[in-house]
C-alpha cells in the first residue's frame, strides 16, 4: 500500500519528467487507438456487412480450371477445348435443385435467359445509326462480322446459335426477379405477370414500349433468330421502369449488342419461356459440322441460371462440400459474384488497415525505445533514493515495484487522456484517410481504363457498405468500365475491444519500460551508492 | 545479554584487509564509541553491524541470533536504527515524510503514524513547521535530527550512528549527545562511530579500531 502511496507522491515530485513521459505514451496513445481503431472499423464492417448480406451463388463450367489441365496435359488446343465444351452439358434446372436440397442453402431461385430477335416491326431500343438495318432481311442487328452466331474465323458455324436483338428472362418467381426486390425495377403500368403461369404474358421496359408504341394489351411477335418463320406472340401485361437502362454503365457492350441493353428485356414467368424454348428445340433441325464435327442446332438460344442463396459465408462455405457429395462434378465451379464484389468494396479499408497495422508497429517500436531510455535516465538519476530506500530496510522488489506503479500511473493516465482524443478524432481521420484511398484507387483504375483507352467512368457515391448488385446477369463486379462501390465510410470506429487493446498496449509499454530499470534496481547496492554520494 | 556480538569478524576490500578478528559485545543501554585514525574501519565496521556489508569471515550476532540467518531487509528496517554520516535522507521528501515512510517500511502498525512521526521529531527538537519542510530546506543541524528520528521510528533495540555530530555546531553536538544519552537510559544500544575526543568522552564504552597494515 505504500508503494503505491510513495508511487504517487514521487509524480507529483517529478512533475517535468512525468509530463513529458506523459506526453511521449499520449502521442503513442493517440497514435495506437487511431490504428487499432482503423483496424477494427475495417473487421467491424466486414463482420457487420457479411451478417446482413444476402449471399448468393451460382454452379457454372469452370472453363479456366477445364483450359488449365488441357495445358498441363500437353498444351492447350482451341477445337479440342471447344470439342470437350460441347461434351459437357450445362446444368439443367432440375439438377441445379437437386443441390438446393443441400442443408446449407437457404433459398433458390432461377431463371431461363434466351436471345430473340422483334417480329412484325418490333425493334429494340438502340442510340446507334446502324438502326436502320434491316432487321427482317439480315435476322437481326447483331449479326455483325466477327460477333457471335457468324462465321468464326477456321472454327465453323457458331454451335450457339445467333445472337438475337431482345433477350427474354423467364422466372422461377418473384423472388427471382431481384431488380423489382431492390427496387431498380419498378411496374408503371398494368401488372406483372402471374407467377408460375404458362401463358405467354411479359413485361416490358417503358422504353422499349414508347420505341415501339405498344402499350398494356397489346401483343408483340418474337421471333427465333436460327429458324425463319418461327414466330411466339406474348401478351404485355405490364410496363416497367429501369433506373439502370439510362447510366452509362453497360454502354461499351451495348455498342455490339442490343440485347446486352436493359431496355430491350422482355420479363416472363419460367414456365412460359421454357415452353417456348421446348417448342423451338422440338421444331429445331439440328446438323453436324463437316469441319469441326461439331453440332449445330436452330433451336432458340436459351441458358439456364440458378442462384442459391445462404443464411451466411460458413452456409456458402459448406455448400461445395456438400453438393460434391451429391455428385457436382469437379467440369463446374461454385462462385459468389456477392462475395467478389463484397471483397473489392473493402480493398480501400483493408488497404488503410494494412497500413495502420504497419504504423502501429513503428509507433510502438519508436515509442518503446524513448519510453526506455527514458525510463533508465530515470532510474539513474535517482539512484540516491534506490540507495536510500534498500539502506532504510526496503526491498529491491519492492523500490522496483514503486517505479513500475509511477510510470504505470503515468501511462494509464495518459492512455485514458489519448483514449478519449483517439475516441472523437478517430472517426473523422479514419474517413479522410479512407476517402484519400477511394481516390487513389479510384485514380489508378481511372489511369488503367484510360491506358485502354476506354475512358474515365463515374467512381459514384459510395454508403457505408454498399454492395453492387451483381446477380443479374451482365452485372459482374469489376467489369469494363464499371464503377466499384467502395466502402468509404466508417460511423464507428472505438469500442471495447480497442479500448482493450490500448490498455494491453499501455500495459505492455509499462513493463516494457520498466524492465530495463528493474534490472538496474535489482543490480544497485546500497552501500556503494551512499558511498559514492558521501 | 549482548544485544550485538561481533566474532571473529574480518572484512577486506579486494586484498586489503579493513576489518581483521574483530570480536567485541554491545550491550543495551549503553552508548558506544567506536574511535580510530582514518581508514581504520570504522565506518566500515559500522555497515558490517548494520546489515549493508557482509563480513568476509565471522559472525554477527543479534541477540544471540546470527543476523546471516534473518532477512538482511528485516534487520535493517526493523531491528538497527542507522544513521548515516551525510544523513541519507529523501530530499524531496519532508521531515516527517520520511519519518512515515521508515515507518511504513518497517511495516509499524498504527493508526496515528503521522501524529507518531510527528512527536519523534518534536522529541528530537524540531517543531511542526521545520517537520513539514522539505530536508533540504533544513540546515544540518535539523536534517541530523530528521535522521535520528528516523531511525528511531520503528523502535529499534539498536542505533547506529556514524559521525553524528561530524558536521555540527558545539551547541547542537551537545544536544544530540543528550538525545542519545535519553535513547541510552531508554534501553537502547547506542553505537557511534566517530574521531571526536569528546563525544568519545561522553560514551559509556570505547572500543578503538586499529589501523591494518596490507
Amino acid at each position: 500500500m505504500y508503494v503505491m502511496k510513495n508511487a504517487l507522491k514521487c509524480i507529483g515530485r517529478s512533475k517535468g519528467r512525468n509530463i513529458l513521459i506523459g506526453i511521449i505514451v499520449l502521442v503513442i496513445s493517440v497514435s495506437a487507438c487511431l490504428g487499432l481503431s482503423i483496424r477494427q472499423a475495417a473487421e467491424n464492417a466486414k463482420e457487420e456487412s457479411l451478417s446482413t448480406m444476402n449471399i448468393t451463388a451460382s454452379i457454372s463450367v469452370d472453363r479456366q480450371s477445364m483450359m488449365k489441365g488441357m495445358q498441363e496435359q500437353g498444351g492447350f488446343d482451341p477445337s479440342s477445348f471447344q470439342a470437350g465444351m460441347q461434351e459437357i452439358q450445362e446444368l439443367t434446372v432440375e439438377e441445379m435443385q437437386t443441390y438446393a436440397q443441400a442443408e446449407s442453402v437457404s433459398g433458390f431461385t432461377y431463371s431461363l435467359t434466351a436471345t430473340v430477335n422483334g417480329g412484325d416491326g418490333l425493334e429494340p431500343v438502340t442510340d446507334s445509326s446502324s438502326a436502320e438495318d434491316d432487321t427482317a432481311q439480315s435476322g437481326g442487328r447483331n449479326e455483325m462480322p466477327g460477333m457471335p452466331g457468324q462465321e468464326m474465323g477456321g472454327m465453323g458455324v457458331d454451335p450457339m446459335g445467333n445472337q438475337g436483338d431482345f433477350t427474354v428472362v423467364g422466372y422461377s418467381g418473384e423472388d427471382a426477379m431481384t431488380d423489382f426486390q431492390n427496387g431498380i425495377c419498378v411496374i408503371e403500368e398494368g401488372n406483372i405477370f402471374e407467377e408460375g403461369t404458362a401463358s405467354y404474358d411479359c413485361i416490358l421496359s417503358e422504353e422499349l414500349a414508347i420505341f415501339n408504341g405498344l402499350s398494356v394489351g397489346d401483343t408483340i411477335l418474337i421471333e427465333n433468330p436460327n429458324a425463319q418463320g418461327e414466330s411466339y406472340t406474348l401478351t404485355i401485361t405490364g410496363l416497367y421502369s429501369n433506373s439502370e437502362s439510362t447510366t452509362a454503365d453497360s454502354g461499351f457492350m451495348r455498342g455490339f449488342s442490343t440485347s446486352s441493353d436493359p431496355a430491350n428485356a422482355i420479363y416472363m414467368s419460367y414456365p412460359a419461356l421454357k415452353s417456348i424454348v421446348d417448342a423451338s428445340s422440338a421444331a429445331a433441325v439440328t446438323e453436324i459440322d463437316e469441319t469441326t464435327g461439331m453440332e449445330t442446332s436452330t433451336a432458340i438460344r436459351a441458358s439456364a441460371a440458378g442462384t442459391y442463396r445462404f443464411a451466411d459465408v460458413q452456409a456458402y462455405e459448406r455448400f461445395e462440400e456438400e453438393a460434391r457429395a451429391m455428385g457436382l462434378s469437379d467440369s463446374f465451379t461454385i462462385t459468389s459474384s456477392d462475395l467478389t464484389a463484397f471483397e473489392n468494396s473493402l480493398v480501400p479499408l483493408e488497404s488503410l488497415s494494412t497500413m495502420a497495422g504497419y504504423f502501429l508497429l513503428v509507433v510502438l517500436a519508436i515509442g518503446g525505445v524513448i519510453l526506455i531510455v527514458l525510463n533508465l535516465f530515470n532510474v539513474r538519476e535517482r539512484k540516491y533514493e534506490v540507495g536510500v530506500l534498500t539502506a532504510i530496510g526496503m526491498k529491491k522488489s519492492r523500490v522496483a515495484m514503486q517505479f513500475l506503479c509511477e510510470i504505470f500511473v503515468v501511462t494509464l493516465a495518459a492512455v485514458v487522456i489519448g483514449a478519449g482524443i483517439g475516441a472523437v478524432s478517430s472517426v473523422p481521420v479514419t474517413n479522410s484517410l479512407l476517402a484519400n484511398q477511394i481516390q487513389s484507387q479510384q485514380n489508378s483504375r481511372e489511369q488503367t481504363q484510360r491506358n485502354f483507352g476506354r475512358g474515365g467512368f463515374d467512381p459514384g457515391e459510395g454508403t457505408d457498405v454498399s454492395i453492387p448488385d451483381v446477380n443479374e446477369p451482365g452485372q459482374q463486379p469489376g467489369g469494363m468500365g464499371q464503377a466499384m462501390d467502395f466502402v468509404s465510410e466508417i460511423s464507428s470506429a472505438m469500442d471495447v475491444t480497442v479500448l482493450l487493446e490500448l490498455l494491453g498496449i499501455g500495459v505492455l509499454l509499462t513493463l516494457l519500460a520498466s524492465a530495463v530499470s528493474m534490472i538496474f534496481i535489482m543490480r544497485y547496492e546500497p552501500l556503494k551508492i551512499l558511498a559514492n554520494r558521501d | 545479554m549482548a544485544v550485538l556480538s561481533l566474532c571473529n569478524v574480518c572484512f577486506s576490500y579486494g586484498t586489503k584487509n579493513v576489518l581483521d578478528g574483530v570480536s567485541y559485545e554491545f550491550e543495551k543501554g549503553k552508548i558506544y564509541a567506536v574511535v580510530g585514525k582514518s581508514g581504520a574501519g570504522k565506518t566500515t565496521l559500522l555497515s558490517v553491524l548494520s546489515g549493508l556489508a557482509s563480513p568476509s569471515s565471522g559472525a554477527i550476532y543479534y541477540n544471540g541470533e546470527d543476523i546471516r540467518t534473518i532477512d538482511k531487509y528485516r534487520f535493517r528496517s526493523k531491528y538497527v536504527g542507522v544513521i548515516f554520516q551525510s544523513f541519507n535522507l529523501l530530499t524531496k521528501f519532508t521531515a516527517l515524510e520520511n519519518v512515515e515512510l521508515s515507518m511504513d517500511i518497517a511495516a509499524v502498525k498504527a493508526k496515528d503514524k503521522r501524529e507518531r512521526a510527528m512527536a519523534l521529531l518534536t522529541g528530537v527538537g524540531l517543531d511542526e513547521e521545520e517537520a513539514n519542510r522539505r530536508v533540504l530546506k533544513l540546515s544540518g543541524g535539523q536534517q541530523q535530527r530528521v535522521a535520528i528520528a528516523r531511525a528511531l521510528s520503528y523502535n529499534p533495540d539498536v542505533i547506529l550512528a556514524d559521525e553524528p555530530t561530524g558536521n555540527l555546531d558545539g551547541e547542537t553536538q551537545r544536544e544530540i549527545m543528550e538525545i542519545f544519552r535519553d535513547l541510552a537510559q531508554q534501553g537502547k544500544c547506542v553505537i557511534l562511530v566517530s574521531h571526536s575526543p569528546q563525544v568519545a568522552e561522553a560514551c559509556d564504552e570505547i572500543y578503538e579500531l586499529k589501523r591494518m597494515r596490507g
